[in-house]
């Protein structure tokens, strides 16, 4: 077999159909599927096939984008019926056995034009759920004298729930949120979780009035569609679960942590050597 | 439907009931979760003649499968059970993430947990069905 130099990796290898769902709530009655061919190559990513449209057939294309690099979650939608980051996928990873590709904005958000979603109500139910950190020392936050301890082992409590995105892939792609709207969603839930194990919290009983709710956390029954399509890995069904076995628990007397302590700063201490 | 609505319906792009079978190319949790959905109406749309009068079933395969409708469900139940209220097999969360980790309330020990409730579930079927197919007319029920 011959080694392929790296020029090669640009050589167009397949010509590719992108059907793309197109509709604008404001002008047209009925959404309409528009048919692209584009040529491409084998790190073609879907986020270049559609920037190559835009540029090369179709201007009036819409879709929202912004690192292009799986950073920011800005550029999720439906690929072939599943969520997905198009910065993140290639053409011919979705492509292999097939000549088309289906895109369609994301499910479950209302849609402002072609690809592209309306996130409002996404944001307000995070939002919702005071993603911020809550103290009830309000002497030491006016006038912090040092840090606050935390050890690794609680640090590994809620590292993995802060990779969120915030792409709306779980929530597109979560069967409750389809039938239930004011549902929160595994992404605020998750981060309800990932607020309410950090030791520096303050705010375990306030959240818990806010997620242990008609709409609230006992709404998931564990599909587990969420961690599957999750792009970064953050697993937001563990987060639910986890979430609800804290508040069962709660209701026995347990509390997650311990306070943390302040940890005197000692700018200033350290002697140069 | 008039214009509005079906602006409204493409525009608001919800899917209801249908987003519960859109199971295709997602994991077997979801599965379950829509077949759940399914027998837990199903078991409901029974409880209402069964309620009027106690004596009431709905006849011989029927009854087979009744039994696989509920048994699914108390199987499902007792997994569901488990894993919300006590958290079993659902794992810890990571510190340190490879690159192309599968989460791990998918492929961690829940999934026997789920081997389990399948097992539990083809054994109380079983024995249900056997009851109620040959046993039952036997006993002159």
């Amino acid at each position: 077999m011959m080694e392929q130099s790296s020029i090669d990796l640009w050589k167009p290898v397949k010509v590719v159909k992108l059907r793309v769902y197109k509709y604008n709530p404001k002008k047209d009655f009925f959404p309409e599927w528009k048919e692209y061919e584009i040529e491409v190559s084998r790190g073609t990513t879907i986020l270049d096939a559609l920037l190559r449209i835009k540029e090369e057939i179709d201007p009036s294309l819409s879709f929202r984008y912004s690192c292009g690099q799986a950073l920011c979650g800005s550029c999720a939608m439906m690929v072939n019926g599943r969520q997905m980051l198009v910065c993140r996928t290639r053409v011919l990873e979705v492509a292999h056995n097939r000549d088309f590709i289906e895109l369609r904005p994301l499910d479950n958000f209302s849609v402002i034009r072609d690809l592209v979603g309306d996130f409002t109500p996404f944001f307000e139910k995070h939002r919702a759920v005071k993603p911020w950190i809550i103290r009830k020392d309000v002497e030491e936050l006016e006038n912090p004298t040092g840090e606050y301890r935390q050890t690794i082992e609680e640090y590994a409590r809620y590292y993995q729930f802060t990779d969120c995105l915030k792409c709306g892939a779980c929530y597109s792609a979560c069967p409750t949120v389809a039938t239930d709207h004011e549902y929160l969603g595994p992404q605020a839930l998750a981060q309800a979780y990932r607020y309410m194990v950090d030791s520096r919290d303050d705010g375990l009983d306030e959240r818990i009035a806010i997620v242990d709710s008609d709409h609230g956390c006992w709404r998931c029954h564990f599909a587990t569609s969420c961690s599957d399509v999750c792009p970064k890995y953050v697993d937001p069904g563990q987060g639910i679960q986890l979430l609800k076995r804290l508040i069962v628990r709660r209701k026995f007397g347990f509390r997650p942590h311990k306070p943390a302590e302040v940890l005197p700063s000692k700018i200033g201490e350290v002697k140069r050597r | 439907m008039g214009e509005r609505e079906y602006l409204e319906y493409y525009a608001l792009n919800r899917r209801g009931v249908s987003g519960w079978f859109k199971i295709r190319g997602y994991v077997l949790e979801r599965k379950l979760y829509l077949f759940h959905r399914i027998t837990g109406i199903l078991i409901v749309l029974f409880m209402l003649p069964h309620f009027y009068s106690t004596g009431w079933h709905p006849g011989l395969w029927w009854d087979a499968l009744l039994g696989i409708i509920i048994t699914f469900h108390v199987a499902n139940g007792i997994r569901l059970t488990l894993l919300e209220l006590l958290g079993i097999g659902i794992g810890k969360p990571l510190l340190v993430k490879k690159p192309f980790q599968r989460p791990v309330s998918i492929e961690g020990k829940q999934r026997y947990l789920l081997a389990l409730t399948i097992l539990l579930f083809l054994v109380l079927a079983i024995i249900w069905s056997y009851y109620a197919v040959l046993v039952k007319p036997l006993m002159g029920g």
